[in-house]
Protein backbone atom coordinates (compact mmCIF):
# COMPACT_ATOMS: atom_id res chain seq x y z
CA UNK A 1 0.00 0.00 0.00
CA UNK A 2 2.62 2.16 1.06
CA UNK A 3 4.34 2.05 -2.82
CA UNK A 4 0.44 2.34 -4.48
CA UNK A 5 0.41 5.69 -2.15
CA UNK A 6 3.69 6.83 -3.27
CA UNK A 7 2.82 6.54 -7.19
CA UNK A 8 -0.41 8.11 -6.69
CA UNK A 9 1.19 10.86 -4.79
CA UNK A 10 3.48 11.61 -7.58
CA UNK A 11 0.42 11.62 -10.09
CA UNK A 12 -1.03 13.69 -8.40
CA UNK A 13 1.81 16.30 -7.47
CA UNK A 14 1.96 16.19 -11.28
CA UNK A 15 -1.57 17.53 -11.52
CA UNK A 16 -1.90 19.80 -8.75
CA UNK A 17 1.34 21.76 -9.88
CA UNK A 18 -0.30 23.20 -13.06
CA UNK A 19 -3.02 24.60 -10.75
CA UNK A 20 -1.39 27.05 -9.08
CA UNK A 21 -4.04 30.07 -9.18
CA UNK A 22 -6.61 27.39 -8.10
CA UNK A 23 -4.36 26.47 -4.81
CA UNK A 24 -3.85 30.05 -4.50
CA UNK A 25 -7.55 30.54 -4.39
CA UNK A 26 -7.99 27.29 -1.60
CA UNK A 27 -5.26 29.30 0.60
CA UNK A 28 -7.51 32.24 0.66
CA UNK A 29 -10.63 30.22 1.53
CA UNK A 30 -8.94 28.83 4.74
CA UNK A 31 -7.85 32.39 5.22
CA UNK A 32 -11.08 34.34 4.99
CA UNK A 33 -13.27 33.24 7.26
CA UNK A 34 -10.76 32.77 10.56
CA UNK A 35 -9.66 36.43 9.84
CA UNK A 36 -13.39 37.86 9.56
CA UNK A 37 -14.08 36.46 13.22
CA UNK A 38 -10.80 37.30 14.46
CA UNK A 39 -11.71 40.95 13.46
CA UNK A 40 -14.72 40.72 14.78
CA UNK A 41 -14.12 39.15 17.82
CA UNK A 42 -11.14 41.69 18.70
CA UNK A 43 -13.28 44.71 17.78
CA UNK A 44 -15.54 43.08 20.64
CA UNK A 45 -12.96 42.56 23.22
CA UNK A 46 -12.16 46.35 22.82
CA UNK A 47 -15.68 46.94 23.19
CA UNK A 48 -15.74 45.31 26.33
CA UNK A 49 -12.53 46.98 28.09
CA UNK A 50 -10.14 44.22 26.87
CA UNK A 51 -11.57 40.66 27.25
CA UNK A 52 -14.88 38.57 26.26
CA UNK A 53 -15.15 35.64 28.60
CA UNK A 54 -11.09 35.44 29.59
CA UNK A 55 -10.38 35.75 26.16
CA UNK A 56 -8.65 38.88 25.44
CA UNK A 57 -7.75 40.25 21.68
CA UNK A 58 -4.49 38.69 21.73
CA UNK A 59 -5.98 35.43 22.69
CA UNK A 60 -8.18 35.67 19.94
CA UNK A 61 -5.45 36.52 17.77
CA UNK A 62 -3.59 33.32 18.88
CA UNK A 63 -7.30 30.86 18.38
CA UNK A 64 -8.19 32.24 15.35
CA UNK A 65 -4.67 31.53 13.85
CA UNK A 66 -4.43 27.91 14.92
CA UNK A 67 -7.70 27.62 14.18
CA UNK A 68 -7.17 28.35 10.31
CA UNK A 69 -4.23 25.80 10.88
CA UNK A 70 -6.52 23.50 12.16
CA UNK A 71 -9.03 24.16 9.45
CA UNK A 72 -6.55 24.05 6.46
CA UNK A 73 -5.46 20.72 7.13
CA UNK A 74 -8.88 19.04 8.25
CA UNK A 75 -10.83 20.36 5.42
CA UNK A 76 -12.16 17.66 2.93
CA UNK A 77 -13.59 18.65 0.05
CA UNK A 78 -14.62 15.30 -1.68
CA UNK A 79 -18.60 15.10 -1.12
CA UNK A 80 -18.63 18.26 -3.39
CA UNK A 81 -16.59 15.81 -6.40
CA UNK A 82 -18.37 12.78 -5.51
CA UNK A 83 -21.22 13.75 -6.40
CA UNK A 84 -20.33 14.80 -9.81
CA UNK A 85 -18.16 11.94 -10.21
CA UNK A 86 -21.76 9.62 -9.23
CA UNK A 87 -23.36 11.84 -11.33
CA UNK A 88 -21.19 11.65 -14.27
CA UNK A 89 -20.29 8.48 -14.38
CA UNK A 90 -16.76 8.56 -13.37
CA UNK A 91 -17.10 6.83 -10.69
CA UNK A 92 -17.60 3.74 -12.39
CA UNK A 93 -14.11 3.00 -13.46
CA UNK A 94 -12.49 3.33 -10.44
CA UNK A 95 -14.96 1.46 -8.43
CA UNK A 96 -13.76 -1.45 -10.37
CA UNK A 97 -10.13 -0.80 -9.93
CA UNK A 98 -8.60 -2.83 -6.98
CA UNK A 99 -8.54 -0.13 -4.84
CA UNK A 100 -11.14 1.67 -3.01
CA UNK A 101 -12.05 4.93 -4.23
CA UNK A 102 -11.26 6.37 -1.34
CA UNK A 103 -7.53 5.97 -1.00
CA UNK A 104 -7.53 8.87 -4.72
CA UNK A 105 -9.33 11.26 -2.45
CA UNK A 106 -6.31 10.72 0.84
CA UNK A 107 -4.08 11.59 -1.96
CA UNK A 108 -5.76 14.39 -3.35
CA UNK A 109 -6.56 15.57 0.32
CA UNK A 110 -2.65 15.26 1.03
CA UNK A 111 -1.87 16.77 -1.96
CA UNK A 112 -3.48 19.97 -1.73
CA UNK A 113 -2.82 20.42 1.54
CA UNK A 114 0.49 19.91 1.29
CA UNK A 115 0.90 22.46 -1.81
CA UNK A 116 -0.96 25.41 -0.21
CA UNK A 117 0.65 24.61 3.29
CA UNK A 118 3.54 26.56 1.84
CA UNK A 119 1.92 29.94 1.38
CA UNK A 120 -0.45 29.41 5.05
CA UNK A 121 2.37 29.46 7.14
CA UNK A 122 3.80 32.35 6.65
CA UNK A 123 0.41 34.06 6.13
CA UNK A 124 -0.44 33.42 9.43
CA UNK A 125 2.39 33.96 11.02
CA UNK A 126 2.14 37.40 9.54
CA UNK A 127 -1.36 37.81 10.84
CA UNK A 128 -0.01 36.30 13.81
CA UNK A 129 2.56 39.30 14.63
CA UNK A 130 0.38 42.04 13.20
CA UNK A 131 -2.62 40.91 15.99
CA UNK A 132 0.22 40.60 18.44
CA UNK A 133 -1.08 36.83 18.89
CA UNK A 134 -0.55 34.74 22.33
CA UNK A 135 0.09 31.06 22.80
CA UNK A 136 0.56 28.93 25.63
CA UNK A 137 2.27 26.20 23.91
CA UNK A 138 4.18 24.07 25.43
CA UNK A 139 6.19 20.84 24.51
CA UNK A 140 3.26 18.35 24.93
CA UNK A 141 0.68 20.88 23.25
CA UNK A 142 3.03 20.04 20.10
CA UNK A 143 3.39 16.16 21.01
CA UNK A 144 -0.32 16.28 21.42
CA UNK A 145 -1.26 18.48 18.27
CA UNK A 146 0.04 16.21 15.88
CA UNK A 147 -2.38 13.44 16.38
CA UNK A 148 -5.12 15.47 17.45
CA UNK A 149 -4.73 17.43 13.83
CA UNK A 150 -4.64 13.62 12.14
CA UNK A 151 -7.19 12.06 14.26
CA UNK A 152 -9.67 15.42 13.13
CA UNK A 153 -8.60 15.16 9.72
CA UNK A 154 -9.55 11.71 9.63
CA UNK A 155 -12.95 12.28 11.25
CA UNK A 156 -14.04 14.91 8.94
CA UNK A 157 -12.66 12.99 6.15
CA UNK A 158 -14.72 10.25 7.22
CA UNK A 159 -17.82 12.06 7.70
CA UNK A 160 -17.53 13.63 4.56
CA UNK A 161 -17.52 10.45 2.73
CA UNK A 162 -20.73 9.33 4.81
CA UNK A 163 -22.35 12.72 3.62
CA UNK A 164 -21.17 12.06 -0.10
CA UNK A 165 -22.43 8.65 -0.34
CA UNK A 166 -25.85 9.54 -0.33
CA UNK A 167 -25.37 10.37 -3.80
CA UNK A 168 -25.83 6.72 -4.26
CA UNK A 169 -29.69 7.31 -3.31
CA UNK A 170 -29.94 10.28 -4.16
CA UNK A 171 -27.42 11.05 -7.05
CA UNK A 172 -27.37 15.15 -5.96
CA UNK A 173 -26.29 15.72 -2.43
CA UNK A 174 -25.19 19.30 -2.79
CA UNK A 175 -28.02 20.74 -0.34
CA UNK A 176 -26.76 17.74 2.50
CA UNK A 177 -23.39 18.77 2.07
CA UNK A 178 -24.17 22.26 2.48
CA UNK A 179 -26.74 21.97 5.80
CA UNK A 180 -23.30 19.30 6.95
CA UNK A 181 -21.20 22.32 6.37
CA UNK A 182 -23.14 24.98 8.32
CA UNK A 183 -24.01 22.68 11.58
CA UNK A 184 -20.50 21.90 11.50
CA UNK A 185 -19.71 25.89 10.90
CA UNK A 186 -21.47 26.77 13.94
CA UNK A 187 -20.88 23.61 16.40
CA UNK A 188 -17.23 23.14 15.68
CA UNK A 189 -15.50 26.20 17.12
CA UNK A 190 -15.71 28.70 14.07
CA UNK A 191 -17.79 30.89 14.91
CA UNK A 192 -16.57 31.03 18.56
CA UNK A 193 -14.20 29.06 20.92
CA UNK A 194 -16.31 26.28 22.04
CA UNK A 195 -15.12 27.49 25.80
CA UNK A 196 -17.29 31.03 24.71
CA UNK A 197 -20.40 29.14 23.51
CA UNK A 198 -23.70 29.82 25.97
CA UNK A 199 -24.25 26.62 27.92
CA UNK A 200 -26.23 24.35 25.91
CA UNK A 201 -25.13 25.08 22.73
CA UNK A 202 -21.73 24.17 24.51
CA UNK A 203 -22.95 21.07 25.62
CA UNK A 204 -23.95 20.31 22.51
CA UNK A 205 -21.25 20.92 20.48
CA UNK A 206 -19.43 18.60 22.76
CA UNK A 207 -21.88 15.84 21.97
CA UNK A 208 -21.52 16.07 18.47
CA UNK A 209 -18.30 15.31 16.43
CA UNK A 210 -17.55 18.68 15.26
CA UNK A 211 -15.64 20.50 17.71
CA UNK A 212 -13.47 17.32 17.82
CA UNK A 213 -12.56 18.47 14.48
CA UNK A 214 -11.95 22.01 14.63
CA UNK A 215 -11.75 22.93 18.25
CA UNK A 216 -10.58 20.25 20.29
CA UNK A 217 -7.24 20.60 18.38
CA UNK A 218 -7.02 24.16 17.99
CA UNK A 219 -7.16 25.02 21.70
CA UNK A 220 -4.37 21.81 22.10
CA UNK A 221 -2.17 24.08 19.72
CA UNK A 222 -2.73 27.38 21.26
CA UNK A 223 -2.25 26.10 25.14
CA UNK A 224 -5.97 26.52 25.65
CA UNK A 225 -6.62 23.09 27.68
CA UNK A 226 -4.57 20.95 31.01
CA UNK A 227 -3.03 17.90 29.74
CA UNK A 228 -6.15 16.17 31.61
CA UNK A 229 -8.16 17.76 29.30
CA UNK A 230 -6.47 17.53 26.17
CA UNK A 231 -6.38 13.92 26.53
CA UNK A 232 -10.20 13.39 27.41
CA UNK A 233 -10.59 15.41 24.30
CA UNK A 234 -8.39 12.98 22.65
CA UNK A 235 -10.15 10.30 23.32
CA UNK A 236 -13.67 11.93 22.47
CA UNK A 237 -11.50 11.88 19.24
CA UNK A 238 -10.74 8.27 18.93
CA UNK A 239 -14.64 7.81 19.72
CA UNK A 240 -15.99 9.58 16.58
CA UNK A 241 -13.21 8.24 14.54
CA UNK A 242 -14.19 4.58 15.06
CA UNK A 243 -17.50 5.52 14.68
CA UNK A 244 -17.24 7.35 11.42
CA UNK A 245 -15.37 4.71 10.05
CA UNK A 246 -17.52 1.98 10.87
CA UNK A 247 -20.49 4.43 10.04
CA UNK A 248 -18.76 4.87 6.30
CA UNK A 249 -17.76 0.78 6.25
CA UNK A 250 -22.01 -0.07 6.74
CA UNK A 251 -23.50 3.39 4.26
CA UNK A 252 -20.91 2.46 2.01
CA UNK A 253 -21.43 -1.36 1.19
CA UNK A 254 -25.17 -0.53 1.70
CA UNK A 255 -24.75 2.27 -1.26
CA UNK A 256 -22.74 0.50 -3.84
CA UNK A 257 -25.54 -2.02 -3.29
CA UNK A 258 -27.60 0.39 -4.57
CA UNK A 259 -25.39 2.11 -7.16
CA UNK A 260 -27.17 2.21 -10.41
CA UNK A 261 -24.18 3.51 -12.45
CA UNK A 262 -26.12 5.99 -14.14
CA UNK A 263 -24.34 8.12 -16.94
CA UNK A 264 -21.71 5.22 -16.78
CA UNK B 1 -17.55 -25.64 -14.82
CA UNK B 2 -15.30 -24.57 -17.26
CA UNK B 3 -17.10 -22.00 -18.81
CA UNK B 4 -15.04 -18.35 -17.93
CA UNK B 5 -18.92 -16.57 -17.51
CA UNK B 6 -21.38 -18.37 -16.59
CA UNK B 7 -24.92 -16.58 -16.35
CA UNK B 8 -28.14 -18.18 -14.90
CA UNK B 9 -31.08 -16.73 -14.47
CA UNK B 10 -29.56 -12.69 -14.16
CA UNK B 11 -32.33 -10.03 -13.50
CA UNK B 12 -32.41 -6.35 -12.49
CA UNK B 13 -34.90 -4.31 -11.65
CA UNK B 14 -34.67 -0.82 -11.59
CA UNK B 15 -36.95 1.56 -9.18
CA UNK B 16 -37.26 4.71 -11.23
CA UNK B 17 -40.00 7.46 -10.33
CA UNK B 18 -41.90 8.87 -13.46
CA UNK B 19 -44.47 11.46 -13.61
CA UNK B 20 -46.63 13.27 -16.38
CA UNK B 21 -45.52 16.14 -18.20
CA UNK B 22 -46.22 19.99 -17.60
CA UNK B 23 -46.43 21.81 -14.33
CA UNK B 24 -48.99 20.18 -12.29
CA UNK B 25 -47.54 17.11 -12.62
CA UNK B 26 -44.29 18.31 -11.30
CA UNK B 27 -45.53 20.22 -8.08
CA UNK B 28 -47.62 16.84 -7.46
CA UNK B 29 -44.80 14.80 -8.07
CA UNK B 30 -42.93 17.01 -5.54
CA UNK B 31 -45.40 16.00 -2.98
CA UNK B 32 -46.26 12.44 -3.65
CA UNK B 33 -44.06 10.08 -5.89
CA UNK B 34 -44.71 7.73 -8.37
CA UNK B 35 -42.48 4.72 -8.95
CA UNK B 36 -42.20 1.95 -11.11
CA UNK B 37 -40.44 -1.13 -11.33
CA UNK B 38 -38.79 -1.51 -14.67
CA UNK B 39 -37.24 -4.61 -15.82
CA UNK B 40 -33.73 -4.11 -17.48
CA UNK B 41 -32.84 -7.73 -17.68
CA UNK B 42 -35.16 -10.31 -16.82
CA UNK B 43 -33.81 -13.16 -15.80
CA UNK B 44 -31.00 -14.48 -19.33
CA UNK B 45 -28.73 -16.95 -18.99
CA UNK B 46 -25.80 -18.12 -21.22
CA UNK B 47 -22.05 -19.33 -20.58
CA UNK B 48 -18.93 -18.56 -22.31
CA UNK B 49 -15.74 -20.62 -23.24
CA UNK B 50 -11.76 -19.49 -22.81
CA UNK B 51 -11.19 -17.54 -25.58
CA UNK B 52 -14.25 -16.37 -27.26
CA UNK B 53 -15.27 -13.29 -28.63
CA UNK B 54 -19.01 -13.01 -28.50
CA UNK B 55 -21.37 -10.53 -29.56
CA UNK B 56 -23.71 -8.98 -27.30
CA UNK B 57 -26.73 -7.64 -29.42
CA UNK B 58 -30.31 -5.83 -28.70
CA UNK B 59 -31.37 -2.44 -29.08
CA UNK B 60 -31.23 0.67 -27.03
CA UNK B 61 -32.65 -0.28 -23.37
CA UNK B 62 -32.48 -4.18 -24.49
CA UNK B 63 -30.50 -4.31 -20.95
CA UNK B 64 -27.05 -4.89 -22.82
CA UNK B 65 -24.93 -2.78 -20.52
CA UNK B 66 -26.72 -3.68 -17.83
CA UNK B 67 -25.65 -7.30 -17.83
CA UNK B 68 -22.52 -5.74 -18.76
CA UNK B 69 -22.45 -3.77 -15.56
CA UNK B 70 -23.26 -6.85 -13.46
CA UNK B 71 -21.07 -9.02 -14.95
CA UNK B 72 -18.13 -6.46 -14.64
CA UNK B 73 -19.37 -5.81 -10.75
CA UNK B 74 -20.88 -2.50 -11.21
CA UNK B 75 -24.35 -3.68 -10.61
CA UNK B 76 -26.36 -6.14 -7.90
CA UNK B 77 -28.88 -7.66 -9.85
CA UNK B 78 -31.76 -7.98 -8.26
CA UNK B 79 -31.85 -12.02 -8.82
CA UNK B 80 -30.18 -14.53 -10.52
CA UNK B 81 -26.61 -15.82 -10.56
CA UNK B 82 -23.25 -15.13 -12.45
CA UNK B 83 -19.99 -16.63 -11.77
CA UNK B 84 -16.91 -15.02 -13.79
CA UNK B 85 -14.11 -16.63 -13.51
CA UNK B 86 -15.31 -18.85 -11.06
CA UNK B 87 -16.05 -15.28 -9.36
CA UNK B 88 -19.07 -13.96 -8.11
CA UNK B 89 -18.41 -10.03 -10.02
CA UNK B 90 -20.65 -7.50 -7.66
CA UNK B 91 -18.40 -8.81 -4.43
CA UNK B 92 -15.98 -7.09 -6.24
CA UNK B 93 -12.82 -8.85 -5.04
CA UNK B 94 -9.40 -7.76 -5.80
CA UNK B 95 -8.13 -10.92 -6.82
CA UNK B 96 -11.15 -10.52 -9.52
CA UNK B 97 -11.03 -7.15 -10.41
CA UNK B 98 -7.41 -8.27 -11.61
CA UNK B 99 -8.52 -10.22 -14.05
CA UNK B 100 -11.20 -8.21 -16.00
CA UNK B 101 -11.60 -5.12 -17.59
CA UNK B 102 -14.67 -3.48 -18.50
CA UNK B 103 -14.17 -0.49 -21.30
CA UNK B 104 -17.31 1.66 -21.73
CA UNK B 105 -16.91 4.09 -25.13
CA UNK B 106 -15.13 7.13 -24.17
CA UNK B 107 -15.78 6.99 -20.29
CA UNK B 108 -12.06 7.97 -18.75
CA UNK B 109 -9.93 5.57 -16.88
CA UNK B 110 -7.33 8.30 -17.18
CA UNK B 111 -5.88 11.18 -15.15
CA UNK B 112 -7.09 14.16 -17.50
CA UNK B 113 -4.29 16.55 -16.56
CA UNK B 114 -1.20 13.85 -17.04
CA UNK B 115 0.76 12.36 -19.95
CA UNK B 116 -1.01 8.65 -20.33
CA UNK B 117 2.66 7.66 -19.67
CA UNK B 118 2.40 8.58 -16.20
CA UNK B 119 -1.67 7.13 -15.88
CA UNK B 120 -0.12 4.13 -17.10
CA UNK B 121 2.68 3.61 -14.32
CA UNK B 122 -0.23 4.29 -11.42
CA UNK B 123 -2.48 1.34 -12.85
CA UNK B 124 0.72 -0.72 -13.20
CA UNK B 125 1.10 -0.04 -9.14
CA UNK B 126 -2.80 -0.04 -8.70
CA UNK B 127 -2.70 -3.54 -10.52
CA UNK B 128 0.76 -4.75 -9.33
CA UNK B 129 1.75 -5.85 -12.79
CA UNK B 130 4.73 -6.86 -12.88
CA UNK B 131 7.84 -4.50 -14.59
CA UNK B 132 8.50 -7.18 -16.97
CA UNK B 133 4.95 -7.95 -17.77
CA UNK B 134 4.13 -4.38 -17.69
CA UNK B 135 6.64 -3.68 -20.26
CA UNK B 136 5.97 -6.46 -22.59
CA UNK B 137 1.75 -5.40 -22.29
CA UNK B 138 3.07 -1.67 -22.95
CA UNK B 139 4.87 -2.82 -25.91
CA UNK B 140 2.25 -4.78 -27.72
CA UNK B 141 -0.07 -2.32 -26.90
CA UNK B 142 1.94 0.66 -28.59
CA UNK B 143 2.96 -1.61 -31.52
CA UNK B 144 -0.80 -2.52 -32.10
CA UNK B 145 -2.61 0.83 -31.61
CA UNK B 146 0.10 3.19 -32.70
CA UNK B 147 0.32 5.20 -29.37
CA UNK B 148 3.73 6.42 -29.54
CA UNK B 149 2.66 9.56 -30.18
CA UNK B 150 0.35 10.04 -27.52
CA UNK B 151 2.08 8.87 -24.62
CA UNK B 152 3.70 11.92 -23.33
CA UNK B 153 0.93 14.60 -24.35
CA UNK B 154 -1.22 15.13 -21.31
CA UNK B 155 -4.58 13.28 -22.25
CA UNK B 156 -6.93 16.28 -21.94
CA UNK B 157 -4.91 17.23 -25.27
CA UNK B 158 -5.84 14.48 -27.39
CA UNK B 159 -8.39 14.43 -29.70
CA UNK B 160 -11.33 11.85 -29.05
CA UNK B 161 -10.14 9.00 -31.59
CA UNK B 162 -6.63 9.56 -29.41
CA UNK B 163 -8.14 9.08 -26.37
CA UNK B 164 -10.04 6.22 -26.76
CA UNK B 165 -6.78 4.10 -28.41
CA UNK B 166 -5.15 5.07 -24.60
CA UNK B 167 -7.67 4.15 -23.02
CA UNK B 168 -8.03 1.03 -24.31
CA UNK B 169 -4.66 0.62 -23.65
CA UNK B 170 -5.28 1.87 -19.90
CA UNK B 171 -8.27 -0.62 -19.78
CA UNK B 172 -6.01 -3.51 -20.99
CA UNK B 173 -2.27 -2.87 -19.44
CA UNK B 174 -2.87 -5.47 -16.80
CA UNK B 175 -3.75 -8.36 -19.51
CA UNK B 176 -7.14 -9.12 -18.23
CA UNK B 177 -8.89 -12.50 -18.98
CA UNK B 178 -12.21 -11.28 -19.42
CA UNK B 179 -13.08 -7.88 -21.42
CA UNK B 180 -16.19 -6.18 -21.08
CA UNK B 181 -16.44 -3.78 -24.15
CA UNK B 182 -19.56 -1.57 -24.20
CA UNK B 183 -19.72 0.06 -27.97
CA UNK B 184 -15.96 0.03 -28.42
CA UNK B 185 -15.74 1.69 -31.79
CA UNK B 186 -18.53 4.44 -30.49
CA UNK B 187 -17.88 8.18 -31.90
CA UNK B 188 -15.13 7.03 -33.82
CA UNK B 189 -14.84 8.13 -37.75
CA UNK B 190 -14.65 5.43 -40.27
CA UNK B 191 -11.00 3.82 -40.48
CA UNK B 192 -10.21 4.32 -36.44
CA UNK B 193 -13.19 1.93 -36.36
CA UNK B 194 -11.34 -0.58 -38.39
CA UNK B 195 -8.00 -0.45 -36.59
CA UNK B 196 -9.82 -0.81 -33.12
CA UNK B 197 -11.36 -3.80 -34.77
CA UNK B 198 -8.44 -5.06 -36.11
CA UNK B 199 -6.82 -4.32 -32.60
CA UNK B 200 -9.46 -6.07 -30.94
CA UNK B 201 -9.36 -9.75 -33.01
CA UNK B 202 -5.03 -9.69 -32.62
CA UNK B 203 -5.66 -9.08 -28.89
CA UNK B 204 -7.92 -11.89 -28.89
CA UNK B 205 -5.60 -14.26 -31.03
CA UNK B 206 -2.61 -12.80 -28.68
CA UNK B 207 -3.28 -12.68 -25.49
CA UNK B 208 -6.47 -15.64 -25.52
CA UNK B 209 -8.61 -13.34 -23.16
CA UNK B 210 -12.96 -14.03 -23.09
CA UNK B 211 -14.12 -11.02 -24.83
CA UNK B 212 -18.15 -10.20 -25.01
CA UNK B 213 -18.88 -7.20 -26.77
CA UNK B 214 -21.81 -4.76 -27.64
CA UNK B 215 -21.96 -2.57 -30.46
CA UNK B 216 -24.16 -1.10 -33.00
CA UNK B 217 -22.28 -1.05 -35.56
CA UNK B 218 -22.82 -4.61 -37.03
CA UNK B 219 -19.30 -4.45 -38.57
CA UNK B 220 -17.84 -5.10 -35.71
CA UNK B 221 -20.03 -7.79 -34.73
CA UNK B 222 -19.32 -8.89 -38.44
CA UNK B 223 -15.60 -8.39 -38.20
CA UNK B 224 -15.26 -10.09 -34.87
CA UNK B 225 -17.54 -12.51 -33.20
CA UNK B 226 -18.24 -15.84 -34.49
CA UNK B 227 -21.29 -16.36 -31.85
CA UNK B 228 -23.72 -13.56 -31.15
CA UNK B 229 -26.04 -13.31 -27.80
CA UNK B 230 -29.29 -11.49 -28.79
CA UNK B 231 -31.64 -9.74 -26.28
CA UNK B 232 -34.56 -7.31 -26.17
CA UNK B 233 -36.34 -6.25 -23.36
CA UNK B 234 -34.02 -7.91 -21.03
CA UNK B 235 -35.14 -11.36 -22.74
CA UNK B 236 -32.64 -13.72 -24.21
CA UNK B 237 -33.67 -14.17 -27.95
CA UNK B 238 -30.68 -15.94 -29.76
CA UNK B 239 -27.99 -17.27 -28.68
CA UNK B 240 -25.53 -19.45 -31.61
CA UNK B 241 -23.41 -18.56 -34.54
CA UNK B 242 -23.61 -15.27 -36.42
CA UNK B 243 -23.66 -16.89 -39.52
CA UNK B 244 -26.80 -19.41 -38.40
CA UNK B 245 -28.70 -16.28 -37.09
CA UNK B 246 -30.05 -15.04 -40.48
CA UNK B 247 -31.40 -18.42 -41.45
CA UNK B 248 -32.79 -18.68 -37.41
CA UNK B 249 -34.72 -15.34 -37.35
CA UNK B 250 -34.91 -14.55 -40.98
CA UNK B 251 -37.18 -17.05 -42.20
CA UNK B 252 -36.69 -15.43 -45.93
CA UNK B 253 -33.92 -15.08 -48.92
CA UNK B 254 -33.32 -12.72 -50.71
CA UNK B 255 -33.18 -12.52 -54.81
CA UNK B 256 -31.76 -9.71 -56.40
CA UNK B 257 -32.38 -9.57 -60.22
CA UNK B 258 -31.29 -6.96 -62.99
CA UNK B 259 -33.63 -6.78 -65.81
CA UNK B 260 -32.52 -5.59 -69.27
CA UNK B 261 -33.48 -1.95 -70.18
CA UNK B 262 -37.30 -1.28 -70.54
CA UNK B 263 -38.42 -4.84 -69.31
CA UNK B 264 -41.58 -5.34 -67.41
CA UNK B 265 -41.10 -5.93 -63.94
CA UNK B 266 -44.66 -6.41 -62.57
CA UNK B 267 -44.73 -10.23 -63.08
CA UNK B 268 -42.31 -10.62 -61.16
CA UNK B 269 -44.84 -10.56 -57.69
CA UNK B 270 -45.56 -13.48 -58.29
CA UNK B 271 -41.90 -15.22 -57.64
CA UNK B 272 -41.97 -13.21 -54.14
CA UNK B 273 -42.47 -10.37 -52.08
CA UNK B 274 -41.15 -7.25 -54.23
CA UNK B 275 -39.14 -5.21 -51.11
CA UNK B 276 -37.86 -2.46 -53.91
CA UNK B 277 -37.23 -1.74 -57.52
CA UNK B 278 -34.68 0.30 -58.67
CA UNK B 279 -34.26 1.41 -62.36
CA UNK B 280 -33.73 -2.28 -63.90
CA UNK B 281 -32.78 -3.74 -60.38
CA UNK B 282 -35.61 -5.49 -58.29
CA UNK B 283 -34.80 -7.12 -54.98
CA UNK B 284 -37.41 -9.97 -54.04
CA UNK B 285 -38.26 -11.79 -50.30
CA UNK B 286 -39.11 -15.43 -51.07
CA UNK B 287 -39.72 -18.57 -48.19
CA UNK B 288 -35.53 -19.72 -47.37
CA UNK B 289 -36.80 -23.45 -48.89
CA UNK B 290 -38.52 -22.15 -51.70
CA UNK B 291 -35.27 -19.88 -53.05
CA UNK B 292 -33.46 -22.54 -55.29
CA UNK B 293 -36.42 -23.51 -57.08
CA UNK B 294 -37.79 -19.86 -57.55
CA UNK B 295 -34.55 -18.45 -58.44
CA UNK B 296 -34.23 -21.14 -61.15
CA UNK B 297 -37.81 -20.50 -62.58
CA UNK B 298 -36.42 -16.78 -62.34
CA UNK B 299 -34.06 -17.41 -64.79
CA UNK B 300 -35.99 -19.96 -66.81
CA UNK B 301 -38.36 -17.90 -67.43
CA UNK B 302 -37.23 -14.20 -67.49
CA UNK B 303 -34.98 -15.87 -70.69
CA UNK B 304 -33.23 -13.06 -72.59
CA UNK B 305 -34.74 -10.21 -70.25
CA UNK B 306 -32.59 -11.40 -67.53
CA UNK B 307 -29.00 -9.85 -67.03
CA UNK B 308 -28.24 -10.49 -63.38
CA UNK B 309 -29.83 -12.88 -60.60
CA UNK B 310 -27.94 -13.24 -56.89
CA UNK B 311 -29.25 -15.53 -54.15
CA UNK B 312 -28.47 -14.84 -50.50
CA UNK B 313 -29.16 -14.32 -46.61
CA UNK B 314 -30.47 -10.11 -45.61
CA UNK B 315 -27.94 -8.04 -44.20
CA UNK B 316 -27.36 -8.70 -41.23
CA UNK B 317 -28.64 -5.26 -39.83
CA UNK B 318 -32.34 -6.27 -41.61
CA UNK B 319 -31.99 -9.53 -39.74
CA UNK B 320 -32.30 -8.00 -36.32
CA UNK B 321 -33.79 -4.88 -37.46
CA UNK B 322 -36.35 -7.66 -38.15
CA UNK B 323 -36.08 -9.12 -35.12
CA UNK B 324 -36.78 -6.47 -32.92
CA UNK B 325 -39.91 -5.11 -34.83
CA UNK B 326 -41.59 -8.20 -34.53
CA UNK B 327 -41.00 -8.34 -30.72
CA UNK B 328 -42.16 -4.92 -30.40
CA UNK B 329 -45.31 -5.50 -32.62
CA UNK B 330 -45.81 -8.92 -31.06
Amino acid sequence: MIATYRTLLVAQFQQASQYRVSMFLYLLFSLIRPIIFLAAWTAVAAARGGSVGGFSAADFAGYYVCMALVLHFTTAWNAYEFEFEVAQGRLSPKLLRPLHPLHYSVVENITWKFFTAFGLVPALAFVAITFQARFETQWWNVALFVPSLLLAAAIRFFLGWIVATAAFWTTRVNAAVTLFDRIMFIFAGQIAPLALMPGILQSIAYVLPFGYIIGVPTDILRGGATLDQALLWMGGQVFWLIVSYAGLQLIWRAGVRQYSAVGA
Amino acid sequence: MSSVIDVRELRKMFHVSEREEGLGATVRALVRRRYRDVPAVAGISFSIEPGEVVGFLGPNGAGKTTTLKALSGLLHPTGGEARVLGFVPWRRENEYLRQMTLLMGNRSQLVWDIPASDSFRVLQEIYKIPEDQYRRALDELVALLDLAPLLHKPVRSLSLGERMKVEFAAGLLHSPKVAFLDEPTIGLDVSMQARIRRFIAEHNRRTGATILLTSHYMADVVALCKRVIVIHHGVLLYDGDLAALASRMAPYKVIGVTLRDGSEADGLAAYGDIQSRDEARVTLHVPRDAAPERAARLVNDLGERLIDISVGDPAIEDVIDRVFTTEATS
